[in-house]
C-alpha cells in the first residue's frame, strides 16, 4: 500500500472537521475491509494523504433498544449486529443479512457504518491498476461503462443511473442531454424526447442541419463502431417539433409584465428570445436584415438548410409565441441602442460576425468576401461569378461558397486554404461533398498578392507554401516559405477566411464602456452579463466568429440570468427518469443509420441534399445510444433491510431516511456532504415475519447476485402487510411497491407467489448477459412468499 | 502532520509491544498492515501474506478474542488491543505444539500448509468463545478460510475429533 497519514479521531465531530477541511484528500476509515482493498489496488485516481480513524471514537459500538426503537452505532461490526439478541428477536432480516456479508474474519472487524457507505464490486471498476491499469469507467468519471457491451452478468437487471454529464453532453456546446432525449426517442415518445431537447435549444430542425456535432467525438459507441449519428435523430426530431410548432412555441400562459429586446436575429438573438418569451415577458427582436434567422438566413446555403424551415420556425415564434420582430431596422443608425434600453427593461446583443476582416493582400479589393457572396445568393439564388472560381479558406463558409460556387455554374472551383487535409476547420462531409463535385483542393497554401492582367482583371491568386498553421504553444501563427510560391489561375477570387465583429452600433458612449481590448463586446461568457446593468450580450460579438450552437448557448443563459435579474427564473426539472436503459440488440449495430444524400447530377443550389430520417429510422439510431451510466448493482446486504425498515441514519450534520441516503443518488457519498459522517442506524422493527435471502455463486465472500429483505404481515393465512426491497438487481436498492400493494389481502399460495414474482420483475431489463438474475430474482421472491405457507 | 511522536502498545503473544507510528527507520508506517508488522517486524511469519484483501484467511489472527484478516487491519488502529499469533499458541517456552495445532499435524489436516496457520487461528478462536460446537458452526467459523489444495475435509474430520476428545467423548 502506498503510504498516507494516519490520524486517530476522538469524536465524529473531529474526524468530520478533518475529512472536510482535507477536501478531498483525507478519507475516514471505519473497519477498513473496503476502503484498504480500494487503496492497495489504486482503484482510484486519487489517492488520500492521510485517513481519520473512527475506530477510537468512545461509545461509538452500541445496539440498544429505546421505545419501540432499536439504535445502532455506526462503529458496531457486523459480527455484533449478527449476534445481537435484541436485532435478533426483532429484525432478523437484519442480523442475516450482516451474517451474510463477506466471512467471519472480515465482520469482526467491518462496521455498520462502513458497510452502508461501501464502494461498488463491478470488476471494470475494481480492476487493479497493477495489471494494465485501472480503468477509468463512468463511475469515475471517464466515459464508458465497459459493462454496457461488456461482460455484464453480475450488473443491474433494473438499467444503470447517471454518473454525472454524459461525455456526448459535455461535448456539446449547448450541454444537451443527449442521452435523456435518445432515451424518449427509442420509446417512441417523441413529445417527451422534444421537450427534454428544447430545454437546452429550441431549434433542433436547424441545428441539425449545421451544426458540426461534436458530441460525435466523444460519443462511446466509437470505440465499437460508427458515433451515433446524433444530428440524424435530432434531426428528424427537429421535424417532428416544427411539425408541432402550435405545442411546442405556444404562447406563454402567463405574461410578467416586463419587456425584453434582442439586439440581432440570429440563431443567438432567436434562442434568447425563445427563452425570454416563455418565461413570460414582451419581447422584441431588432434586426438590420429584411427577414429573420440571421446566418441561419443569410449565411447557410438553401441546400443545406432550406429557408422554409427558416420561414416556419421564425413564424412560430412570431405568430405562435407572440415574439415581436422589428426588421429592416439598424440598430446605431435608424434607432440608437439607448432609445431602446429605454422602452426595455433588459437589451441582448447577439449581434454576430458580419464585417470583412482586411488581410493586407496586393489586390484585395478585387476580391470578394465570402459571407457577403453567400447572403447575395442566398437572397436572390443568382450572381454572376467567373469561369475559374477560386475560394481562400479551409473552414465551413468556404466550403459553402465552394458548392454555391459549383452549383451556381461556375466551371472549375478551386480552393485554397493555410492547413493540411487532416488539420482543416471544415467538417468532413462538407469537405468529401466538395470533392466529389469537382472542388480541386489545394492545401497547405497561404494567400501571396492577387495577379492581374494588363488591363488590371484578376487572373489568379499568388500563393506561397504554409509550413505550419500553428506554433509550438498551438496558437494560430502561420509561418510560409517565401521562396515556394505558386500562382493559381481564376478570374473570380472569394475570400472566405474569417468574419470580423463589429460593434460599433452601440455608440461612442457605450461602446467605448463595453468594448474589449480585441473590438468585442466584453460580457461573462457564462451569465452574459456586461459591465452595465440591464445590458446582456453573447455570441460571435462575445467570442469572435464561432459555432452557431455556441450562440444558442449564450443565448439561453443570457436569457436564463435575465430572467433570474427580473424575477422570474424558472427551475427546470431534472430531465430523464431515475434508471437509465439502452437497447441491448441495438447497441451492438455498429453501423450508422445515414441520411439519403442526393447524387451529385441532381443537386441543386435551393433542394435540400439529404433527406431526414423517418422515425422508424431515426428510432432505430437512437437505440445505437448506449447511454452511458454506471450499471453496478449497489453492493451492500444491510441497505436493502435499512430500505424496508424505513430505517433513519443520523449523520454528523442531520437526520435522512435510508431511502434517501441509499436510493436517491448513484452512491452515498453524492447525498452526503463533504466530511458528513454517519453516526447512528434506527428503526422501528415492522410487524411481520422478516429475512433476508441472499443468492450468490459461494456462500462466503461473494456479494449477493440477488437479495430480498422482506417482511410479510401474515394472519390466518392471510397478507396484511409486506414491504419488499431488492438487493443486488439495481444501482441502488429496488423496493418492490407494486408487489407490496398487490399482496395485501391476498393469501399464500404458489399462485399469488408466482404472480409477485412476475409482477417484480415486470420493468426488468438484463443487459445481454445476466438475463438468469431475472429468473433468479422470481424465484427469491416466490421462495419468500411460500416460505410462509409452510408455517 | 504534526510534531507529537504517536505511540501504539499492542500485547502480541501476551507481550507488551511499543512501537512508534512514523515513516521513520525503524518504525511503523501509518500506513503498514498488522500483517505487515507481524512478519516484517516482529518476524512472526506464521500469518501468510496472501490475497491481501481478507478473502483467503491465510493472514488470520486473533485481535481481542476474535479472529481478523490481519492484512485488512492497520497497526496503528491496533492500539490497546491483544494479539494472538500462531506462534502464540505454543508453549512459550519449550516451544511445544498446543494440542490442537498437533491434532493438525498428527491428522496431517493439510496438504501444502500455506493455509493452515489462518484455519488454525480461525478455528481457536471459535473454540475459545465456543468449545464445542457443531459442525455446522464450525464450517461456518471456518467460511473465510480458503484451501486451495482441498484440506478441508481433513480438517472438519480433525477438529470434530479434537473437540471430542478434548470433551472427554469418544470419537
Amino acid at each position: 500500500m502506498k503510504r498516507f497519514e494516519h490520524i486517530s479521531a476522538s469524536s465524529y465531530e473531529e474526524a468530520s472537521r478533518i475529512v472536510k477541511e482535507g477536501r478531498g484528500t483525507v478519507d475516514p476509515i471505519a473497519g477498513g475491509t473496503d476502503l484498504l482493498g480500494t487503496y492497495k489496488d489504486r482503484l482510484l485516481e486519487t489517492y488520500p494523504k492521510a485517513v481519520v480513524s473512527l475506530k477510537g471514537i468512545p461509545n461509538a459500538r452500541y445496539i440498544v433498544s429505546r421505545g419501540g426503537e432499536i439504535a445502532i452505532g455506526a462503529g458496531s461490526t457486523l459480527k455484533s449486529v449478527a449476534e445481537d439478541q435484541n436485532v435478533r428477536a426483532a429484525c432478523p432480516a437484519l442480523a442475516e443479512a450482516a451474517r451474510s456479508v463477506a466471512s467471519p474474519i472480515i465482520r469482526t472487524t467491518a462496521t455498520i457504518g462502513g458497510n452502508i457507505c461501501q464502494d461498488v464490486r463491478c470488476w471494470y471498476y475494481r480492476y487493479p491498476d497493477s495489471i494494465g491499469g485501472r480503468l477509468n469507467c463512468r463511475r469515475k468519471g471517464g466515459d464508458t461503462c465497459y459493462a454496457i457491451a461488456g461482460e455484464n452478468r453480475y450488473h443491474s437487471i433494473f438499467g444503470g443511473m447517471s454518473a454525472g454529464c454524459a461525455s456526448c453532453q459535455g461535448n456539446c456546446p449547448a450541454g444537451t442531454d443527449i442521452p435523456a432525449y435518445m432515451a424518449r426517442v427509442r420509446e417512441g415518445d417523441w413529445d417527451g424526447a422534444a421537450r427534454i431537447f428544447m430545454r437546452y435549444n429550441p431549434m433542433p430542425m436547424m441545428t441539425s442541419r449545421i451544426c458540426p456535432h461534436v458530441c460525435r467525438d466523444k460519443c462511446n459507441q466509437s470505440v465499437y463502431g460508427e458515433s451515433v449519428n446524433i444530428p440524424a435523430v435530432e434531426r428528424t426530431l427537429g421535424d417532428y417539433i416544427l411539425s408541432h410548432r402550435d405545442v411546442y412555441y405556444a404562447a406563454p400562459r402567463h405574461a410578467t409584465g416586463r419587456r425584453c429586446a434582442v439586439i440581432g436575429a440570429g440563431p443567438g438573438g432567436l434562442a434568447a428570445a425563445y427563452y425570454l418569451r416563455r418565461a413570460g415577458h414582451d419581447v422584441t427582436v431588432y434586426d438590420a436584415h429584411e427577414k429573420a434567422g440571421g446566418v441561419l438566413r443569410y449565411g447557410i446555403p438553401h441546400y443545406r438548410l432550406p429557408k422554409t424551415i427558416v420561414d416556419e420556425y421564425c413564424d412560430a415564434l412570431e405568430n405562435i409565441m407572440g415574439i415581436r420582430f422589428v426588421m429592416n431596422t439598424k440598430v446605431g443608425e435608424d434607432i440608437t441602442v439607448e432609445q431602446i434600453k429605454a422602452e426595455h427593461d433588459a437589451v441582448y446583443f447577439g449581434t454576430g460576425a458580419w464585417s470583412q476582416p482586411v488581410l493586407g493582400l496586393d489586390g484585395e479589393n478585387l476580391t470578394e468576401f465570402g459571407l457577403n457572396f453567400l447572403v447575395e445568393v442566398n437572397t436572390y439564388l443568382q450572381k454572376a461569378i467567373g469561369e475559374e472560381v477560386l475560394v481562400c479558406g479551409g473552414g465551413n463558409v468556404a466550403m459553402d461558397v465552394a458548392l454555391t460556387a459549383c452549383r451556381l455554374g461556375a466551371k472549375k472551383v478551386k480552393l485554397v486554404c493555410l492547413e493540411q487535409r487532416h488539420e482543416m476547420p471544415a467538417s468532413e462531409d462538407e469537405i468529401q461533398m466538395a470533392i466529389e463535385e469537382g472542388v480541386e483542393i489545394y492545401n497547405g497554401w497561404g494567400l501571396g498578392r492577387v495577379v492581374t492582367d494588363e488591363n488590371g482583371r484578376v487572373n489568379g491568386l499568388m500563393a506561397k507554401r504554409c509550413l505550419a498553421v500553428r506554433d509550438e504553444l498551438g496558437r494560430f501563427n502561420p509561418r510560409y516559405d517565401e521562396e515556394d510560391t505558386m500562382v493559381v489561375a481564376s478570374d473570380f477570387i472569394v475570400l472566405a477566411t474569417g468574419q470580423r465583429v463589429d460593434i460599433s452600433f452601440l455608440g461612442d458612449k457605450l461602446g467605448a464602456q463595453l468594448r474589449t481590448a480585441r473590438g468585442l463586446i466584453d460580457a461573462d461568457i457564462e451569465s452574459g452579463k456586461t459591465r452595465q446593468e440591464g445590458y446582456y450580450a453573447g455570441g460571435d460579438a462575445v467570442t469572435g466568429p464561432n459555432l452557431a450552437i455556441r450562440a444558442i448557448r449564450a443565448g439561453r443563459s443570457a436569457a436564463a440570468s435575465m430572467n433570474a435579474d427580473l424575477g422570474s427564473a424558472q427551475a427546470e426539472k431534472e430531465s430523464g427518469e431515475k434508471f437509465t436503459r439502452f437497447d441491448v440488440e441495438g447497441i451492438e449495430v455498429t453501423v450508422a443509420h445515414r441520411l439519403a444524400e442526393k447524387p451529385v447530377e441532381e443537386r441543386s443550389l435551393t433542394g435540400e441534399d439529404r433527406a431526414s430520417l423517418d422515425e422508424q429510422t431515426a428510432i432505430d439510431e437512437a437505440k445505437r445510444c448506449l447511454h452511458c451510466a454506471c450499471y453496478a448493482v449497489a453492493p451492500s446486504d444491510i441497505t436493502p433491510v435499512l430500505v424496508m425498515t424505513d430505517a433513519k441514519i443520523m449523520t454528523t450534520e442531520r437526520i435522512l431516511t435510508a431511502e434517501e441516503l441509499f436510493t436517491t443518488k448513484l452512491t452515498v457519498q453524492q447525498v452526503l456532504r463533504p466530511g458528513e459522517l454517519v453516526k447512528e442506524i434506527t428503526f422501528t422493527p415492522p410487524v411481520g415475519e422478516m429475512h433476508y435471502d441472499k443468492r450468490r455463486v459461494r456462500d462466503a465472500i461473494d456479494f449477493a447476485i440477488v437479495s430480498l429483505a422482506s417482511c410479510i404481515d401474515v394472519r390466518d393465512g392471510v397478507i396484511r402487510s409486506a414491504r419488499l426491497v431488492f438487493g443486488g438487481v439495481a444501482p441502488v436498492p429496488y423496493r418492490l411497491e407494486k408487489v407490496e400493494e398487490f399482496l395485501v389481502g391476498k393469501a399464500v399460495n404458489a399462485e399469488v407467489a408466482t404472480q409477485a414474482g412476475e409482477l417484480a420483475l415486470e420493468g426488468a431489463f438484463p443487459m445481454g448477459k445476466n438475463e438468469y438474475k431475472v429468473f433468479m430474482a422470481k424465484d427469491v421472491i416466490y421462495q419468500a412468499i411460500m416460505r410462509l405457507a409452510q408455517k | 502532520m504534526n510534531d507529537v511522536i504517536k505511540r501504539v502498545n499492542i500485547t502480541i503473544n501476551g507481550k507488551l509491544r511499543r512501537f512508534i507510528i512514523s515513516d521513520d527507520e525503524g518504525c511503523v508506517a501509518p500506513s503498514e498492515t498488522l500483517l505487515d508488522t507481524l512478519r516484517d517486524k516482529l518476524g512472526l511469519t506464521a500469518a501468510k501474506r496472501s490475497c491481501e484483501h481478507g478473502a483467503c484467511g491465510c493472514c488470520t489472527v486473533i485481535v481481542d478474542g476474535e479472529a481478523v484478516a490481519s492484512c485488512m487491519l492497520l497497526t496503528a488502529d491496533c492500539d490497546g488491543s491483544s494479539v494472538t499469533t500462531l506462534e502464540g499458541l505454543c508453549d512459550p517456552v519449550t516451544g511445544e505444539l498446543s494440542p490442537l495445532q498437533r491434532a493438525f499435524a498428527d491428522n496431517s489436516a493439510f496438504q501444502c500448509g500455506y493455509c493452515t496457520p489462518g484455519i488454525i487461528m480461525s478455528t481457536r478462536a471459535l473454540l475459545d468463545k465456543n468449545p464445542n460446537p457443531t459442525e455446522e458452526e464450525l464450517t461456518e467459523a471456518l467460511s473465510g478460510n480458503y484451501c486451495r489444495c482441498i484440506s478441508h475435509y481433513q480438517v472438519i474430520r480433525t477438529v470434530m475429533g479434537f473437540i471430542h476428545q478434548i470433551n472427554g467423548e469418544a470419537v
